[in-house]
């Protein structure tokens, strides 16, 4: 099985995906005594709606009780929604869980600000699978190297927070609960699972990306000013080449997608398309020879500069080294 | 302070070794505080006994706060199957509270060499440290060298250590260091 995927391609795809499940989206349907999992906090206890009056303000706050600690917790009635609130994983889940951790696993993700960054929006927005994922990945990569401080530390909270919401959600104590989780990340020797399908991966909402230049920025960078027309390379030309590639492999897409009627026409364009970037391009696949030749000629430049100079720093006493310094070069050129 | 409490009959020497690698290991006091009949209920059809049963039905020891008890037995312990089956048993705690036990079943015999006495004694103080790190509120560990990894895993050595790995270590310092006494 491959690790969990990659964020969600499409940027504006955050409303569309899945909640997870049994997540609460309208505080009515809170009732004292409900066991709810707090993101990161853990599995707590409804205890009441109570009003309080803050800075001014009467807010409604609904007050909860973190069973593992006993911790109070107040969430704003209006905010209950967006943080994720939810039920405690039902059995049916809870079981695709287990069939998750003990399915193979050989693909964690080796980029550790990509693991991490991934691994926090699990827990927070992944429900149950998500914290799954995390113990899993991270456990699976610990067995390729050992983990650093900081997501040692990670695996550890997110195996208790998977710990206590099994041991809710199976209604077995935590040590019990854990020994179910490990049996299925570490079976003993001879253990054999009948292993239904894994649940489908979480997908991640996508994170704002950095904005890159785009071509017109690209065209004002002022390449034109770093000298490289002196080179003998025509700057508008591979510019245009790009281009052209671009658009051709555009044509190819729109010929692909096209209907057999259209195709005539179409595809008529786009042997036009293609026709006339593909001259740049044979220009520039032409051109790689005033390259070929000035590279060596800037090697001579370079190597007799050196020759000349070797004999300088010599005493000249010592006018026997000349082989010496034609060895030298000669070991360069290897190396190039 | 940590008290052993033992069910069956445990060798002397191994129980002086034991109480000192406990108070090594986690710099509390360690002592034996006797011993208990193994309760009825905790009993099962197949001769093995029911880890949870019994912690919940061993008769009482008058501790104080903060206090860990650990119970060693000699019977087979056993744990309700979960949704992958039943997990093997070489001892249960109850997480973050003050009840454990482990059982010698499973350890390698005793025998009456140097060798195996030695091997059966580490192996003994390592599953301890495994029940009273659980105590602690330490979650198993998946570095196979820390005592806090799965005695059932396939990845621990034959004679494993009896030490807890840095993480562990500091994680149990902390919360002794937190504890009400």
């Amino acid at each position: 099985m491959r690790g969990p995927p990659a964020r969600h391609p499409d940027d504006n795809a955050r409303e569309l995906l899945p909640a997870p499940e049994g997540i609460i989206s309208d505080a009515d349907q809170l009732v004292p005594g409900d066991r709810v999992v707090y993101p990161n906090q853990g599995v707590c206890e409804v205890v009441g709606v109570e009003e309080k009056d803050i800075a001014g303000q009467k807010l409604q706050l609904v007050r909860m009780r973190r069973e593992e600690d006993g911790a109070a917790v107040l969430v704003p009635r209006n905010k209950l929604t967006s943080i994720g609130l939810r039920r405690v994983a039902a059995g049916a889940q809870m079981e695709g869980v287990f069939h998750y951790l003990a399915a193979q696993f050989d693909d964690p993700e080796l980029d550790w600000k990509v693991r991490h960054r991934d691994n926090a929006d699990r827990l927070i927005a992944g429900g149950v699978l998500g914290v799954a994922e995390v113990v899993k990945g991270l456990h699976s990569l610990s067995r390729l190297r050992p983990l650093p401080a900081k997501e040692r530390e990670q695996y550890d909270n997110a195996r208790h927070l998977l710990v206590h919401e099994v041991a809710v959600s199976l209604n077995v104590p935590p040590g019990l609960a854990e020994d179910y989780i490990d049996f299925a990340l570490m079976p003993p020797a001879g253990a054999k699972f009948d292993l239904k399908p894994p649940p489908k991966p979480v997908l991640l909402p996508s994170r704002p990306k950095k904005k890159r230049p785009t071509t017109e920025d690209e065209g004002d960078l002022g390449l034109g000013d770093l000298g490289l027309g002196d080179l003998g390379i025509d700057l508008e030309g591979a510019i245009e080449g790009g281009e052209g590639a671009a658009a051709a492999e555009g044509g190819e897409t729109a010929e692909a997608g096209a209907e057999p009627a259209e195709g005539g026409a179409k595809e008529g364009e786009g042997a036009e398309a293609e026709a006339a970037p593909v001259r740049p391009r044979a220009e520039a696949r032409a051109k790689p020879e005033p390259r070929a030749e000035k590279r060596p000629a800037k090697k001579p430049a370079a190597k007799p500069a050196r020759k000349e100079k070797a004999p300088a720093r010599t005493a000249p006493a010592k006018k026997e080294k000349p082989a010496r310094a034609e060895k030298k070069p000669a070991r360069k050129g290897k190396k190039r | 302070m940590i008290r052993i409490v033992t069910l069956d009959r445990v060798d002397p020497t191994d129980l002086a070794f034991l109480t000192r690698t406990l108070y090594q290991a986690f710099g509390l006091g360690t002592e034996h505080s006797g011993e208990r009949p193994i309760p009825a209920g905790a009993e099962r059809k197949d001769g093995r006994l029911d880890a949870i049963g019994l912690l919940r039905e061993v008769a009482p020891l008058r501790t104080f706060a903060d206090d860990k008890v650990l119970y060693i037995v000699g019977a087979p312990l056993a744990l309700p199957a979960g949704p992958l089956g039943e997990p093997p048993c070489w001892g249960f705690a109850e997480y973050n509270k003050d009840r454990a036990t482990i059982t010698t079943h499973n350890l390698p015999p005793r025998g009456v060499t140097e060798t195996s006495i030695e091997n059966h004694r580490r192996r003994l103080a390592r599953e301890a440290i495994h029940a009273i790190g659980h105590l602690w509120d330490l979650h198993h560990c998946y570095d196979a060298r820390c005592a806090m990894h799965p005695s059932w895993s396939t990845s621990l050595a034959p004679n494993p250590e009896m030490d807890l790995c840095a993480f562990c270590r500091e994680k149990s310092e902390r919360k002794i260091r937190l504890a009400k006494t």
